[in-house]
């Protein structure tokens, strides 16, 4: 439930209108552009099992800016470790088709040549700054084009889960947790 | 008090259940009946055919989880007892699909709504699609069978405070509203339903006839993919199975080769008719996986003064049908039956829009949110939303499901009618899940929002825990998959058992549908069987 678009946009209608006709193609072929680019290993990163070293930056940006307002302020990083953990034990539970889809997306995002075009976000993820972070968010949200309206679910929903299905989460939202039995 | 497992009680008593996920070698099965699908239609129909004492395989592709596996956490549940690690969605993303996964399937997770299929639904059924057989008077003795088999009454206990708030509201307004039948028997009243019920108080299917099939030495096979049917001329000769690692997710290598004399699929909507697409299966009329319907939800969120602690206490206990039947027809207007879910927070995080502090501060009203559901009664009328059932690439099944302007104007109705029986019931504030909606403190200012918002995929939310249709029932071939018995039009020893018979969706939760059809199905087939 959201108001508006705030925030201002680094790319324009034009500019966006023509990512958007190529954006299933971009999203596709992300994956060889990124290794291209070679920024994208297959590897997982250490003490992953999916998430590699490359979708590290851009989750660990988005995290704090998804969960704005409910992550403690006190020991952040120990809660953005858990919810990495948590999401990366959700890649490892998908069926091989929706990971597939998780790892272009993370591909189009962590590429240098595809992240700038496609999120407004030109320089790399550990610089960009909150207003930023929202900023990119917002115009997915609202996009007239469907790729990045699903863009946007499949980057939110997960940190909103792996956060709000950890206790550590509880304390903000007032659930006691389940009943003793 | 430590609580009795009784399911591993039963292993450790020496119960047959295979994990394929531990095979070390491929393996072949044989059995009179071999049933595809351990949910609602696949165990009750096990349970009655061991029980004339054909020797039965229930086949599940997912993993085996009982009572004490059960701990009342999202983040266990979600990954090991959901379809797709519950991020199952319509091709396009724009509806979630909540379908179970595990030995059980969706009644292990279901919050146990127990209707009997409406009069109105029967009739059309008849009347619309040429089914035969299950008129309201026809089906009575199997609906209070089955009632009876799974302790199925009307929830004697106060609602919760979450249900109590449609209650307040229909009464305030003058509007229909009832106490939800619900099978449980002994139920602690905990709110857990969705995550698998840690005191077995459920009767779902993990308790019930899955027990009774294998206590009857009918045998389980579980994190077994059911691949393709063998087919020979216009008979099945066997299953051919994928074994599946523990998380469900990858095939091993092994395959489990299983002969029977009978074949039943029971997988459900979307997954029975994949298996006979995946299958080459005779359809010369293509009929497999069409006509796939979604109850598609749309909700409201409501905040109040006093705390409502949702997360807590029978999921479903009051429902309202005053908007099911607009103008009392079938075929009018797209009507909708309203209820409420529950709301654990995990849950409750990824149905709310936005992010950041405005999601923060809805989130930190949950004690005093209710949130309320309409379930939209798709597939009567011909503009209503339809889904299709295709195969990606890689053989896995997505349903296809197109909205249609009919179907959005009964969204449009739905966020109003949920808005006014929030407000009624003393709400201060309170908002349509639609990524523009604003919380709203009137309901001037509601209807005023509601006009305005963009009904489009994505930017609505919509939900769904209920798949019916795709291998629709009907003595029709050219319109149905089976005839009025399940009897596939054109595999002789092939039957569906399971809610992708439904020529429609129900119009109400379906697993009471698919409990009471499948055992009058099976009956008949063990007698058929048997002569």
């Amino acid at each position: 439930m959201t108001t508006s678009v705030r925030g201002d946009s680094h790319i324009g209608r034009r500019q966006l209108l023509k990512i958007g006709l190529t954006g299933t193609a971009l999203l596709a072929s992300a994956g060889g552009i990124a290794t291209l680019s070679g920024c994208a290993a297959d590897r997982p990163a250490e003490s992953f099992v999916q998430l590699r070293d490359s979708d590290l930056p851009l989750l660990r940006r988005l995290i704090p800016v998804v969960l704005d307002g409910s992550l403690p302020t006190t020991d952040q990083q120990q809660a953005i470790d858990t919810i990495l953990q948590s999401i990366d034990s959700a890649l490892n539970h998908m069926p091989p088709h929706m990971l597939k889809q998780f790892m272009q997306l993370f591909d189009l995002l962590a590429s240098s040549i595809t992240r700038g075009p496609t999120t407004g976000v030109w320089r790399s993820w550990d610089k960009a700054d909150d207003q930023t972070v929202q900023a990119f968010l917002q115009r997915w949200e609202n996009s007239s084009f469907d790729l990045f309206q699903q863009g946007y679910n499949a980057l939110t929903k997960p940190i909103l889960i792996a956060w709000y299905t950890a206790p550590q989460s509880w304390g903000s939202c007032g659930y006691p947790g389940p009943p003793a039995i | 008090m430590s609580i009795k497992d009784p399911f591993a009680e039963g292993l450790a008593r020496g119960w047959k259940a295979h994990n394929a996920s531990l095979l070390t070698e491929d393996l072949t099965l044989e059995a009179d009946i071999a049933i595809v699908g351990s949910g609602a239609g696949g165990a009750t129909s096990a349970e009655i055919l061991s029980a004339a004492g054909y020797k039965v395989l229930l086949i599940e592709e997912g993993g085996l989880f009982t009572s004490t596996d059960f701990k009342m956490q999202e983040s266990d549940a979600y990954p090991t007892l959901y379809q797709e690690s519950a991020g199952r969605a319509s091709k396009d993303g724009a509806v979630l699909i909540l379908q179970g996964r595990a030995v059980g399937g969706t009644t292990l997770v279901n919050w146990t709504s127990s209707f009997r299929t409406p009069e109105h639904t029967l009739q059309h059924w008849a009347s619309e699609h040429a089914v035969i057989g299950h008129s309201r008077e026809q089906m009575a003795p199997w609906f209070a069978r089955m009632e009876q088999r799974l302790g199925i009454a009307r929830w004697g206990l106060p609602p919760n405070d979450n249900n109590d708030v449609l209650r307040k509201g229909c009464e305030q307004l003058g509007l229909h509203w009832a106490v939800i039948p619900r099978n449980v028997r002994g139920c602690w009243n905990l709110g857990y339903c969705g995550l698998g019920c840690p005191t077995n108080a459920k009767q779902s299917m993990l308790v019930t006839c899955i027990p009774s099939l294998l206590e009857q030495g009918g045998e389980l096979l579980y994190l077994a993919r059911a691949q393709r049917l063998l087919l020979e001329g216009d008979r099945v000769s066997g299953i051919e199975c994928l074994a599946m690692d523990e998380r469900c997710v990858a095939p091993t290598g092994h395959r489990i080769r299983v002969r029977a004399r009978h074949y039943i699929l029971a997988g459900g909507g979307i997954n029975t008719p994949a298996i006979l697409m995946r299958s080459d299966a005779p359809d010369p009329h293509k009929r497999a996986g069409k006509r796939t319907y979604l109850h598609p939800t749309t909700s409201a969120w409501g905040q109040f003064e006093q705390t409502i602690n949702p997360f807590y206490g029978a999921p479903q206990s009051i429902y309202s049908d005053h908007f099911l039947w607009p103008d009392d027809s079938a075929t009018g207007r797209m009507g909708y039956k309203l209820e409420v879910p529950p709301l654990q927070p995990g849950f409750t995080a990824s149905m709310l829009g936005d992010f950041g502090q405005p999601h923060a501060a809805l989130m930190k009203q949950l004690p005093n949110s209710n949130m309320m559901i309409a379930l939209l009664r798709d597939g009567f009328h011909p503009d209503s939303a339809e889904g299709t059932v295709q195969l990606r690439d890689d053989g896995s099944p997505v349903l296809d499901y197109q909205l249609t302007d009919y179907t959005w104007e009964a969204v449009r109705r739905s966020h109003l009618t949920m808005l006014e029986l929030q407000f009624a019931a003393g709400a201060r504030a309170a908002a349509p899940l639609h990524n523009d909606a604003e919380l709203v403190t009137s309901m001037q200012a509601a209807r005023r929002m509601i006009d305005g918002l963009d009904q489009r995929r994505y930017k609505t939310r919509l939900g769904s825990a209920h798949v019916m249709g795709g291998c629709a029932m009907g003595e029709d071939p050219s319109q149905a998959v089976t005839d009025s018995l399940g009897r596939h039009h054109q595999l002789e020893n092939l039957s569906i058992h399971d809610g992708s018979l439904f020529p429609t969706s129900v119009g109400a939760n379906p697993q009471l549908s698919i409990y009471a059809l499948t055992a009058k199905l099976s009956s008949l087939l063990a007698e058929r069987l048997a002569g």
